[in-house]
């Protein structure tokens, strides 16, 4: 995960900050519902926001904002965007 | 269970016209879905508001409404289903909106879609389609769609898709009357025979039509299904759809082999997990199709409306503030306005209770109609308004837009308790009442959420316990007593959120439910779109409490109040244990309670009741608690003998408190014991009666009530023994 040129994972992407989608880790029904909700590669996404303890979390993707927990975060593997 | 074959043998256009005129009580049956904030409830109300109505009432299940109109020469029947994402079954709404539209077979199905939106939006009806049912798409809040320069020609991507679509304006009820045309025309147009579905890929192709292929070998099975749309699911390894083959089909492990190898070939060719293979297809599908149909005229200033409100109420620091304020708002609102009607709702029954006298002789029929049954029923009437009102506030901020963002603001608390963040809304209405505050934890989506909040919800200081504590409070503390009750409350909290904790830990341990959710755009909600949300929810709370409060409250008098004292002539008692009774006893009230079956109980149970420095007074009254939490005070106030009766309710209220100040039998530590027991303990009927409706389980009810006395009992025990060691 630390290494230079792979890939980041969405709850690393820094508040404010764009990513492009490069695979959904997460199975089950947190897999399912990134699904719903269009996280699918090469989409272009932006954290807007946390909670008070940093954690949720809500993104923007396409036109719809969406809001998960860290932990699910983690499971969303992302390039970042400058 | 009877869905066998219907699927296939599909009536034709002009059957069906016959069929109607013959039969106008065959209705022709219209869907209509959508994913959550598509607008589809507003559809809903305005179409079955505008024709010719012939009722609403609740389906089978609460989660989906029904609505009945004639429209030219058809009868309707038009199904709201609940809003969801898609055809999975993780979520009890999925479950709802797919075993129906696979059971009930719909004749059309009307997809809601947001057209500012409707890449996403898209995506579900994709799913509908493969189902094989007729299918219309709704552009819905096309007006938006205008002023945000998104053009979309819906005829181009009518051709496309070969699904026919209307412009709508849901709120205003523009193009509902040809979108209900061309649902119509749909519905009896002659079916095509093979559900359409689009082109996945050659490689998923190939392992579709293999897959049929095998499901195909066991006759029975494929026409009880969809066959096409139940091996699409089997490639994206639907549970739900593995599970009807498991247990379904003739040859279960053939079919499973076969499914194992094809989806491990496809996903090795593709190097990805087969779901998103099949997504991915689905959502490039539908970026082509929207390339082709649909323009953006120019780019709005992203800082719309709904960034600019959540850049304050989600504000990272303020947020919280915001929520508590928002929160305290409803709250004041339900209560300054309930409480008068609640008042006045209280005084009507007292009026009725005293008009009984005039009308019937004094006796058992007097008795049961102004104790047991008005007094029952007014019981639970006095609580409509706030019920009402309640329900008004939340349905207006789940039309708003606030709850989700509420549940993002306040989830990183309740989940360090194992619970979702839209645990709190339950929790919340259940400091107004439990019975409401139970029903609105269908909010949850996951089912462990959801029962672990039941189980816990009702610890909650609701509007019948607080007076009882306030009562105690202000007996025993009346210098403290706001501090009292604050600490009070607090404990309720914490009991509630230790217990789901616990339970989380132990009886529900597993996969963590997901939160990922959509925070939708803030709208304003229109009135009759709140008025049905929160008018369905009061109503039921009418019926079913109303119903079974009856009964409690006309079994809960029959314990108070039988068997009498007989006096005889000489005024001598008839049963030698009442002797040692009525000389303990300062009025006949009193001595008439203590003889009943609840007060014979109440002294069996004394001595355990002891343990905790509880005597047989208010044994009798925690059990009469059961009906309603507020009957504590009045049995108490018998017990006391002080008849409510002739007295201003403020006095009669006074002299309990002196009473119980003055009974040797009771110290500070007693009433805290009392305190404690009285939050913890077994919820009231009408609680218990939601719980089992909502549950659907008896077990639950009895696990509830159960483990709340035995902690009720417990905490209260413990509290008094050491309390005795340290301070007595």
């Amino acid at each position: 995960m630390t290494k230079t040129i792979s890939p980041i994972l969405l709850s690393q992407v820094p508040t404010g900050n764009c990513f492009t989608i490069r695979r959904v880790l997460a199975r089950g029904e947190v897999g399912q519902r990134l699904i719903d909700f269009g996280f699918i590669k090469k989409r272009t996404g932006r954290v807007i926001r946390e909670a008070l303890l940093k954690d949720p979390i809500e993104i923007e993707l396409g036109s719809t904002l969406i809001s998960l927990r860290r932990s699910e975060a983690a499971l969303v593997e992302v390039e970042p965007v400058e | 269970m009877n869905f066998t074959g219907r699927h296939r043998q599909r009536r034709h256009g002009r059957e069906s016209t016959a069929a109607s005129l013959f039969h106008p009580q065959r209705p022709l049956r219209i869907a209509l879905a959508g994913n959550p904030n598509s607008g589809k409830t507003c559809l809903f109300n305005f179409l079955s508001g505008q024709y010719q109505h012939i009722g609403n009432y609740p389906g089978v299940t609460v989660e989906k409404k029904t609505g009945r109109f004639s429209y030219g020469e058809h009868l309707i029947e038009l199904i709201d289903l609940p809003g969801i994402y898609s055809l999975t079954a993780y979520s009890l709404d999925e479950v709802v909106a797919r075993d129906f539209l696979i059971k009930e077979q719909p004749d059309v199905i009307i997809d809601v879609l947001d057209s500012t939106n409707l890449e996403r939006h898209l995506y579900l009806l994709m799913q509908f389609q493969e189902m094989g049912v007729p299918l219309v798409g709704a552009l819905n809040m096309s007006d938006e769609a205008e002023s945000k320069g998104i053009e979309i020609d819906a005829n181009q991507l009518a051709r496309i898709l070969d699904i026919p679509f209307v412009k709508t304006i849901g709120n205003k009820g523009i193009g509902l009357e040809q979108l209900l045309a061309v649902a119509v025309q749909t519905a009896m147009a002659p079916r095509m025979n093979h559900q359409r579905h689009l082109n996945y890929g050659d490689l998923v192709e190939t392992a579709h039509i293999e897959l049929i292929a095998e499901l195909t070998r066991d006759e029975t099975f494929v026409t009880k299904y969809p066959v096409h749309w139940l091996v699409i699911k089997l490639l994206e390894k639907d549970q739900d759809a593995m599970a009807r083959v498991r247990l379904e089909h003739q040859y279960t492990d053939q079919v499973f082999n076969r499914m194992h190898q094809i989806i491990t070939t496809l996903e090795k060719a593709y190097g990805d997990d087969s779901r998103t293979i099949i997504s991915e297809q689905r959502y490039a599908y539908i970026h082509g199709a929207l390339r082709e149909t649909v323009r953006i005229k120019h780019r709005t200033p992203r800082s719309d409306l709904t960034e600019r409100v959540d850049n304050l109420l989600l504000h990272r620091f303020f947020g919280m503030p915001f929520f508590l304020l928002i929160m305290f708002l409803v709250y004041q609102l339900t209560f300054r306005l309930g409480n008068p009607l609640a008042q006045l709702i209280a005084s009507g029954f007292h009026a009725l209770a005293t008009l009984v006298p005039r009308v019937l002789p004094e006796g058992f029929m007097q008795e049961l109609l102004t104790e047991g049954i008005i007094d029952g029923v007014g019981g639970v009437l006095t609580f409509w308004p706030l019920v009402t009102l309640l329900m008004i506030g939340l349905a207006v901020l789940e039309d708003t837009g606030y709850m989700a963002r509420a549940a993002f603001v306040t989830d990183k608390f309740f989940h360090i308790f194992g619970l979702h963040g839209r645990s709190f809304i339950p929790f919340m209405v259940s400091t107004g009442c439990a019975v409401p505050g139970i029903m609105s934890a269908r909010l949850l989506p996951n089912p462990k959420d959801r029962i672990v909040t039941i189980l816990v919800a009702p610890f909650m200081l609701c509007g019948a316990k607080a007076p009882v504590a306030a009562m105690i409070i202000a007996a025993f503390f009346p210098h403290r007593q706001a501090l009292v009750f604050w600490l009070l409350w607090l404990f309720s909290w914490f009991a509630a959120l230790t217990i789901a904790l616990i339970f989380k830990k132990t009886l529900f341990r597993g996969e963590q439910p997901a939160f990922v959710m959509e925070l939708p755009p803030y709208r304003l909600p229109t009135l009759p779109g709140i008025l049905m949300h929160a008018g369905q929810r009061s109503w039921h709370y009418l019926k079913k409490a109303g119903t079974v409060i009856l009964a409690a409250s006309i079994i809960v008098w029959f314990a108070l109040s039988f068997p009498k004292i007989r006096t005889d002539s000489s005024g001598q008692t008839s049963s030698e244990s009442s002797v040692q009774l009525v000389q303990d006893a300062q009025t006949p009230a009193r001595s008439a309670l203590a003889y009943s079956y609840a007060g014979r109980f109440g002294r069996m149970i004394e001595p355990v009741l002891k343990l905790a420095g509880f005597d047989w007074k208010i044994g009798v009254s925690l059990v009469a608690g059961v009906a309603a939490k507020e009957v504590i005070v009045s049995t108490m106030g018998i017990l006391y003998g002080i008849e409510a009766s002739g007295h201003p309710s403020e006095t009669t209220d006074v002299l309990l408190r002196t009473s119980l100040r003055n009974d040797p039998h009771y110290s500070a530590l007693t009433a805290v014991a009392l305190l404690i027991f009285v939050v913890l303990y077994t919820p009231c009927l009408a609680t218990l009666i939601m719980v089992k409706k909502e549950l659907r389980q008896l077990k639950w009810v009895l696990f509830q009530v159960g483990y709340t006395l035995l902690l009720a009992y417990g905490s209260a025990v413990l509290f008094f023994q050491v309390g005795e060691i340290l301070f007595g």
